[in-house]
C-alpha cells in the first residue's frame, strides 16, 4: 500500500542524522554527507513532486538543498532544530525561490524594460527567531494523538486534499475537516501550556 | 509589545509549508518574526515536516547526482549571497521587508498613503504598506477577496476589536469593516491584498476606500 505515507514501516534503524551534519561542519566528512545524502535527496524529491514540483524541478531543489546542507552544516544547531526539519526548511526555501524566480522570468519575458528587481532569495521566514529548543517542540509534538498528527502531515505538508486524506484514513470526508481543526487547535494549546 | 491577534492555524501552517502566495508568506512572515508564540507553532509544523519528510517514500534520483553536487561544491566552495537592500530611509521597517524594494510613496485619500511593495509577481495578491493619519476612519466596506493586515506601529479598531503593533487581522469576504484609527499617532500596516474593497456607499464608490474623519 504505496500510498500510506508517513505510517510505520516496521523498525526504523535510528540514525543521528545531527551527528553527521555535526560532522560535516567540523571536518567536511565526505561519508558522512554521502549518507545524509542518500537519505534525503530521494525524499526531498519525493516530497517536492508531491507538493507539485516537475520531476526536472524537484530534482534541482534536492540537489540544491543538499549542497546547501553542505555548505550551512555549521549554522545547524541540533538544539534548536531537528535535523530532517533543518533539511525540510532549506528545501521549502529552494521551492518557494524557484517558483518566484520562475514568475520573475515570466514577467522580464513579458516585458524586457522591467528593471532588474532584486531577488528575495530568503523568504522572511528566516527572519524567525528560534524560540524554543528542539526538545521541547517535540515533547509538545508527541503529545498529539497519531491521528492528528497524521492528518496535519498529510493536509499541509504533503498537501493532500481532504477526499484524499479520507480515503487514505478511511474516515468519512466531513470528518476531515474537523480533525484537522481540532488537530490544529490542540497543538496550539499544548504550545501555549509549554510556554 | 503585547500581541493579542494572532493569524489563524491553518494560514501558519501553510506559511510553516511553504505554501502561501508571496504577499501572504511576507505578512506572516513579519508577524510570526515578531511573535514567539506563532514562531512556536510555526516550528511545531517545521517539525512535523521533517518527520513526513524522514519517512516519505524515496523517489530515484539522477545516477549521477551525487557527484554533481560534489563537483559543485568542490567547484565553488562560497555561496553568493545577496547583499541586503536596507536603505537608510528604511531603517524603521522589520528586518524582513528590508530584502524588498519598496515604492515611493502615494497619496490616496487625505491622511491616507501607500507604499507598494515589489514583489516577484509569482501570486496573485498585493502587498503594500499603508499609512494612515491618527484618527482616521474607513468607510463602511466589504471585501472581494482576502485581506491581511498587520499592524507596524500606531493602531486601529473595528468590530474585532483594538489592533495594535505586531496584531494581524484577517479580513474576507464575509466580513464589515469599519475600522478608525488611533489618536495616538499615524497607523502604518503591511497589507496583502487580493481582489479589492467594496465599498458600501455611492460617496464610497467615489473617493475610494479611505476618508479623514
Amino acid at each position: 500500500m504505496r500510498l500510506f505515507i508517513g505510517a510505520s514501516k516496521g523498525p526504523k534503524a535510528k540514525v543521528d542524522w545531527a551527528d553527521l551534519i555535526g560532522r560535516v561542519a567540523s571536518h567536511g566528512d565526505r561519508a558522512a554527507f554521502k549518507r545524509l545524502f542518500e537519505h534525503f535527496a530521494p525524499r526531498i524529491k519525493g516530497l517536492m513532486q508531491r507538493a507539485g514540483c516537475s520531476s526536472d524541478e524537484a530534482e534541482e531543489i534536492a540537489q540544491n538543498a543538499m549542497i546547501a546542507v553542505w555548505r550551512k552544516a555549521s549554522l545547524f544547531d541540533p538544539a534548536t532544530a531537528g535535523a530532517a526539519a533543518w533539511i525540510f526548511t532549506i528545501a521549502r526555501n529552494l521551492r518557494i525561490d524557484l517558483f518566484r524566480r520562475r514568475a520573475r522570468a515570466d514577467r522580464l519575458r513579458a516585458d524586457s524594460e522591467l528593471p532588474d528587481a532584486p531577488d528575495p532569495a530568503e523568504p522572511a521566514d528566516a527572519a524567525i527567531s528560534r524560540v524554543q529548543d528542539a526538545a521541547r517542540i517535540e515533547a509538545a509534538i508527541k503529545q498529539l494523538s497519531t491521528e492528528q498528527s497524521m492528518v496535519v502531515r498529510l493536509s499541509f505538508i504533503e498537501e493532500r486534499t481532504h477526499p484524499e486524506i479520507a480515503s487514505l484514513l478511511g474516515i468519512p470526508l466531513g470528518t476531515v475537516k474537523s480533525r484537522i481543526r481540532l488537530a490544529m487547535n490542540r497543538l496550539r494549546d499544548i504550545l501555549d501550556e509549554e510556554a | 509589545m503585547t500581541i493579542s491577534h494572532h493569524p489563524p492555524e491553518d494560514l501558519l501552517a501553510d506559511f510553516a509549508a511553504g505554501k502561501l502566495e508571496e504577499a501572504h508568506q511576507l505578512v506572516v512572515g513579519v508577524h510570526v518574526a515578531g511573535c514567539t508564540r506563532c514562531a512556536r507553532f510555526v516550528q511545531a509544523i517545521e517539525q512535523l515536516a521533517g518527520a513526513t519528510l524522514e519517512d516519505f517514500e524515496p523517489v530515484p534520483i539522477a545516477p549521477d547526482a551525487f557527484d554533481r553536487v560534489m563537483s559543485r561544491i568542490d567547484n565553488s566552495p562560497e555561496d553568493e549571497a545577496a547583499p541586503p537592500l536596507a536603505s537608510a530611509t528604511d531603517h524603521d521597517l522589520p528586518p524582513a521587508l528590508r530584502k524588498y524594494r519598496i515604492g515611493k510613496r502615494r497619496r490616496i485619500a487625505p491622511g491616507l498613503s501607500m507604499r507598494p511593495i515589489e514583489l516577484s509577481g509569482s501570486g496573485k495578491a498585493r502587498a503594500f504598506l499603508l499609512r494612515s493619519a491618527p484618527g482616521s476612519r474607513m468607510l463602511e466596506h466589504t471585501h472581494t477577496g482576502t485581506e491581511l493586515t498587520l499592524v507596524l506601529e500606531g493602531s486601529f479598531s473595528h468590530e474585532g476589536g483594538r489592533f495594535g503593533p505586531g496584531d494581524f487581522d484577517y479580513g474576507d469576504d464575509e466580513i464589515e469593516h469599519r475600522p478608525v484609527v488611533g489618536d495616538e499617532g499615524p497607523c502604518v500596516c503591511l497589507v496583502a491584498m487580493t481582489g479589492g474593497l467594496r465599498m458600501n456607499g455611492f460617496l464610497g464608490r467615489l473617493i475610494g476606500p479611505f476618508v479623514r474623519l
